[in-house]
């Protein structure tokens, strides 16, 4: 029984500090390639070919956004402005490769900006679809094979069906792990808090999964046989689009939330799910993507999106949910408002936060959560 | 015995001293640059008042802002519970209670025990708070504390276009320099700040029974002018508006007090 931080967090935690962690510096001089993407619609595994590894776009302890304000508009989201302030500052200079989808206007931009300002020698955008039948799927497969065509004839690595078998192979052993440790929140006692689990997920996604994979597995030991002491008030659930920076949910936690499930763009729910293959890896690809993601931008998809909140709530006895939107998301924005009512309609407490991507306004987020947790009569 | 709760806010601090079910004393006082210090000046100028020392308080809960750097509270509280808690107590029929403190508007529905049910927060902008008349004010050359009375004399309140602080300055001065009348422009003002306040309280759907709390509550013109604004005769508190917050703390304390023996 323990109430302290598990030992491991601190590799994380490490990892989180720059854009390009000592994990990716190691893998680059070892000949490997990284990939910067920037959406779930990107399919990690396919990335992870050969000697290629994906490395999600962050700006850990973006500080201001000077340079990336000259090129987009004031109404540009602080994620897409965070950056391309980093890429044109170099602070992705290992980055040989771009992988994009333009899942927002805001994200058009970032792409038009970074081709036009940076002139990247590989830069890939896919044309995802904004449905999900057997037309589309078969869309988003011949998308994918373009992609893996591309990268096989600029890096010259191999795309082949085996080395993507590798791929999938490696990146579902990576789910397993962490659907393990998820699966640990669903106790009554969890033995780790939203925010030890975020940064966990997050240096994982930002670095090669080979070699932050022992970490994992440590850090999966340490705790798989602990029981925490901790007392919260509420199990809560956070809900959105990215959310980077574990400090926002070290917050809430601090005002007796427990965040026991993260149904964000860079969280586990349903990001972090094996793919499932049955023939050809690209098509295994294609129809992993259109499962492990659950954005607003997909029409005729809001049921889907709303039911997968419901089970969560239910399978994690959630108590309540909080939206978290960064300001001028035009698809969260919208969607926000028919699940807000949606979720209340079945008697679940919601609290909508709408923020800056860095963690801003410390006292006011934490008022807001203590007196949700009030309201909810906790 | 004693209970007190302590309301550190961004432009003021309050304290109140409570025994069994009256408020025993009360002391406001300007913020200092030190929430802790704030704390601790308004909580002793309470005291004296309460002829009373620290350790006659049985527990203490703080809240506000710097409800975290009280050093002598048992408790933290958050100022939407506790206005809650405050106008609910002194004012029993109140559902739902408009708070406009230095740096934020509130809009907050409660139940029959004063429990938050649902709230409204606007902390992002300037325009609906205390802060927006003080720098009006300012820009004016007349008192906070006298807006209430100048407004009074309005007669054609000026509309105004911008409610962005900075702009609204500028476009004040303009209205100034073009000759008209003072009381006019402050009108213009509340009238400016009602709406914005009006319409942050209808986004969680309007109760009958309304209160309003917090320093501003004290300027009878913006009082006036958010009742004409959300259509409902305000339910007017007998006790300092702005304590409202730490009178809920104690509350709080006192109810915490008692159910630790």
């Amino acid at each position: 029984m323990s109430t302290e931080e598990p030992r491991v967090i601190k590799v994380f935690e490490d990892l989180l500090e720059t854009p390009q962690n000592r994990l990716v510096e190691q893998a680059s001089q070892d000949g490997r390639i990284p990939i910067g993407y920037s959406c779930s619609f990107v399919p990690e595994a396919l990335l992870m070919a050969d000697r290629l590894f994906p490395v999600r776009l962050h700006a850990p302890g973006v500080a201001g956004t000077e340079l990336a304000d000259n090129y987009l508009s004031s109404l540009v989201c602080s994620y897409t402005r965070s950056i391309l302030e980093f890429a044109m500052d170099d602070r992705y200079d290992l980055i040989r490769g771009w992988v994009t989808v333009p899942s927002c206007a805001h994200m058009q931009r970032f792409i038009d900006n970074l081709e036009y300002l940076k002139r990247p020698d590989f830069i890939h955008v896919i044309d995802a679809p904004r449905k999900v039948n057997e037309s589309t799927l078969k869309w988003h497969e011949e998308e994918l094979h373009m992609l893996a065509d591309k990268l096989s004839s600029h890096f010259s690595v191999d795309m082949g069906k085996a080395s993507l078998m590798k791929a999938i192979d490696e990146w579902n052993r990576f789910c397993v792990i962490m659907n393990r440790i998820g699966d640990l929140r669903k106790t009554p006692n969890p033995p780790i808090t939203g925010s030890e689990f975020h940064r966990v997920v997050m240096a994982s996604l930002a670095s090669p999964k080979d070699l932050i994979l022992p970490h994992i597995e440590a850090f999966y030991r340490e705790i798989e046989n602990r029981e925490s002491t901790r007392k919260y008030r509420a199990r809560l659930m956070v809900v959105g689009g990215h959310l980077h920076d574990p400090e926002f949910i070290r917050i809430i936690e601090s005002q007796g939330g427990l965040v026991v499930a993260d149904r964000f763009c860079t969280g586990s729910i349903p990001g972090l799910i094996p793919v499932h293959v049955n023939g050809d890896p690209i098509r295994a690809l294609a129809e992993h993507t259109f499962e492990k993601t659950l954005c607003p931008r997909m029409m005729e998809d809001f049921d889907r999106r709303l039911n997968n909140i419901l089970d969560t709530v239910k399978e994690y006895r959630v108590d309540g949910v909080v939206i978290e939107i960064i300001k001028f998301c035009d698809l969260w924005g919208v969607d926000s408002m028919p699940l807000v009512s949606a979720l209340r309609k079945v008697g679940i407490p919601v609290l909508k936060l709408e923020r800056e991507y860095r963690t801003t306004g410390e006292g006011q987020l934490r008022t807001r959560v203590q007196a949700f947790i009030e309201s909810m009569g906790r | 015995m004693f209970v007190a709760g302590c309301d550190v806010g961004s432009l003021s601090a309050k304290a109140v001293i409570m025994k069994d079910e009256n408020i025993i004393a009360s002391h406001v006082i300007f913020a200092r640059p030190e929430p802790a210090e704030s704390a601790r000046t308004v909580m002793e100028g309470a005291l004296n008042k309460a002829c009373l020392t620290m350790e006659d308080i049985s527990y203490c809960v703080g809240t506000g802002y710097g409800r975290n750097s009280i050093s002598f509270a048992q408790a933290a509280e958050s100022e939407i519970a506790c206005h809650g808690k405050g106008a609910q107590w002194l004012k029993p029929q109140v559902r739902m209670v408009i708070d406009i403190g230095g740096q934020d508007a509130k809009a907050i529905r409660i139940d029959e025990t004063g429990r938050v049910l649902r709230y409204a927060y606007n902390d992002r902008c300037a325009s609906g708070t205390g802060r927006f008349l003080e720098v009006m004010a300012g820009s004016m050359g007349i008192e906070l504390n006298d807006m209430g009375e100048v407004s009074s004399q309005a007669k054609n309140p000026v509309s105004l276009s911008n409610q962005c602080v900075v702009f609204a300055e500028t476009e004040i001065i303009s209205l100034i320099n073009a000759g008209r009348d003072l009381s006019d422009i402050v009108g213009g003002l509340h009238k400016a700040l009602s709406h914005r306040v009006a319409s942050l309280a209808r986004s969680i759907e309007l109760e009958s029974e309304i209160t309003m709390t917090g320093g501003v509550a004290k300027n009878q013109g913006m009082f006036k002018s958010l009742q004409e604004a959300l259509g409902v005769k305000l339910v007017c508190m007998d006790t300092d508006p702005q304590i409202i917050g730490a009178v809920g703390a104690a509350l709080m304390a006192r109810q915490a007090a008692a159910e630790n023996g």
